[in-house]
């Protein structure tokens, strides 16, 4: 897949993705390339300013972990965040059903 | 240097705050140390920092934008209170103060300075408001918004002073309780306002390096638009000025029960907004085109939905369009196929028209 394919959607994977579980950075990138089959080949940076930025809009909340050796930012969904992905996602189930229905 | 030394760099030069810099760091450590040897894929750290830069400065430069119309709300409130019992008391006469040299700036301060609070300040936080939604804002369009706010700010804590140098020159006129309360309030707007201009001063120490239009008023309020005003931005300063000078008139003869007087007032008013978009008009975002060619601005949107079609386009205004179409692919409105497409769409282009058609759905 090409690697502007989630272009857009970055924001939406991330929460998907931290949706289930509260993870730190490399947990997060590690879950969407197995979840994707490895098909989004994003620059692993761009994932630290989409976080921020998803924090910063209220949609992320995130805390230093004690668990581990070294500190660890941890992400969490807020409830403003679970509500904008219900919204993604039925903004993308209509967007790839129109798709398909042009494309076969 | 390794990879996050040269991130920790990059993020100083670019005006990250410590604080911020120093999570952007640990995060990144805890990332290479859970696989080491992946910096490659991270990225160029430069260009990383340049992406948490560009986004922490707009969000920010809209945040002060915000914060500063907020306070100059407060402000507009103390003076608004203040106004209203001082015209229960009654207005003392010029010379019953201290002395006039303390009542010019302090009429000044209350009369003039709230317009170019207000009209400086709601420009700024409505385009805060207009851009709310978009992740990075060009370079350009930050310093504008930081000009409107800078501005509205300083007006504002004129407001401000003019409250306090009024309650100074008829301190021994005017009731004890007005002067405490008036005097009260132009310290808690002054408060108010610094909080906010701390605020301008963080967003404006991030540089932020993405190229694009700042825009103009035309952009902010599209009710504007029509081509003899956007053609020609000083006629929208004079309309401005005729709006305001016969609005005081209006206002002041049903006050004042004189028509001679309001439409000496409304005169004064009108000049002194006349006066003040000449000297702010370019600060401001009236007029942003120092290169008028031919009555048509260069290297901005506004030449590409300004002109005739049939007209033949020029490499300034290939670069405009570029810019545009490179901020809609940065904000993942178009893919990079896309991107590449309308590139080489727009250095085809001969006309206006070739080259709006690259543009439809990105303005």
């Amino acid at each position: 897949m090409r690697p502007d394919a989630c272009n857009g959607q970055l924001d939406s994977l991330i929460l998907a993705t931290v949706a289930d579980e509260p993870a730190h950075g490399y947990a997060i990138l590690q879950r969407l390339q197995q979840r994707s089959s490895g098909a989004f080949e994003l620059a692993e940076g761009t994932l630290y300013p989409a976080l921020h930025r998803l924090e910063r809009d209220a949609l992320l909340t995130s805390s230093w972990s004690t668990d581990s050796k070294r500190r660890r930012r941890i992400y969490d969904v807020t409830p403003a965040g679970r509500a904008a992905l219900r919204k993604r996602r039925r903004e993308w189930r209509r967007f790839s059903i129109a798709v398909e229905a042009v494309l076969g | 240097m390794n990879w996050l030394q040269i991130l920790v760099e990059e993020l100083a030069a670019r005006g990250v705050p410590g604080r911020a810099r120093h999570r952007i760091v640990l995060e990144l450590r805890d990332h290479i140390a859970c696989e080491p040897g992946c910096e490659e894929r991270l990225g160029d750290p430069g260009a990383l920092a340049g992406t948490f830069a560009d986004e922490l400065a707009s969000a920010r430069s809209r945040r002060s934008a915000t914060n500063a119309f907020v306070a100059l709300a407060v402000t507009a409130l103390a003076l608004a209170i203040s106004l209203l019992t001082l015209g229960r008391i009654g207005y003392p006469g010029l010379n019953h103060g201290l002395t006039p040299a303390l009542f010019w700036p302090a009429l000044v301060g209350m009369f003039l300075a709230p317009q170019v609070a207000l009209l400086s300040g709601t420009l700024a936080a409505l385009r805060a408001v207009r851009r709310r939604g978009a992740i990075v804002l060009p370079a350009a369009e930050l310093a504008l918004i930081a000009r409107r706010t800078r501005i509205a700010l300083a007006a504002g804590l004129g407001t401000g002073a003019g409250m306090e140098l009024y309650v100074l020159n008829f301190s021994q006129r005017l009731p004890s309780w007005w002067l405490g309360l008036t005097g009260g309030l132009g310290l808690a707007t002054g408060g108010a306002l610094i909080c906010a201009w701390r605020s301008l001063d963080g967003a404006v120490r991030l540089r932020s390096s993405t190229p694009g239009p700042a825009g103009n008023i035309f952009d902010d309020l599209p009710v504007l638009r029509w081509r003899w005003l956007r053609a020609r931005p000083w006629r929208l300063g004079v309309l401005a000025a005729l709006l305001a000078g016969v609005t005081m008139a209006a206002f002041e003869a049903h006050a004042e029960h004189s028509l001679a007087e309001g439409v000496q007032r409304g005169i004064v008013e009108g000049l002194a907004a006349a006066l003040g978009l000449a000297v702010l008009g370019r600060a401001i975002g009236v007029v942003t085109s120092p290169e008028l060619l031919g009555g048509r601005p260069r290297d901005s949107v506004f030449a590409l939905e300004s002109g005739s079609g049939s007209l033949r386009v020029g490499d300034d205004d290939r670069l405009a369009a570029e810019r545009v179409v490179r901020d809609g692919f940065a904000r993942g409105q178009i893919s990079l196929d896309e991107l590449s497409e309308r590139v080489s769409a727009i250095h085809a282009a001969k006309t206006l028209t070739q080259l709006r058609a690259t543009l439809t759905d990105l303005l």
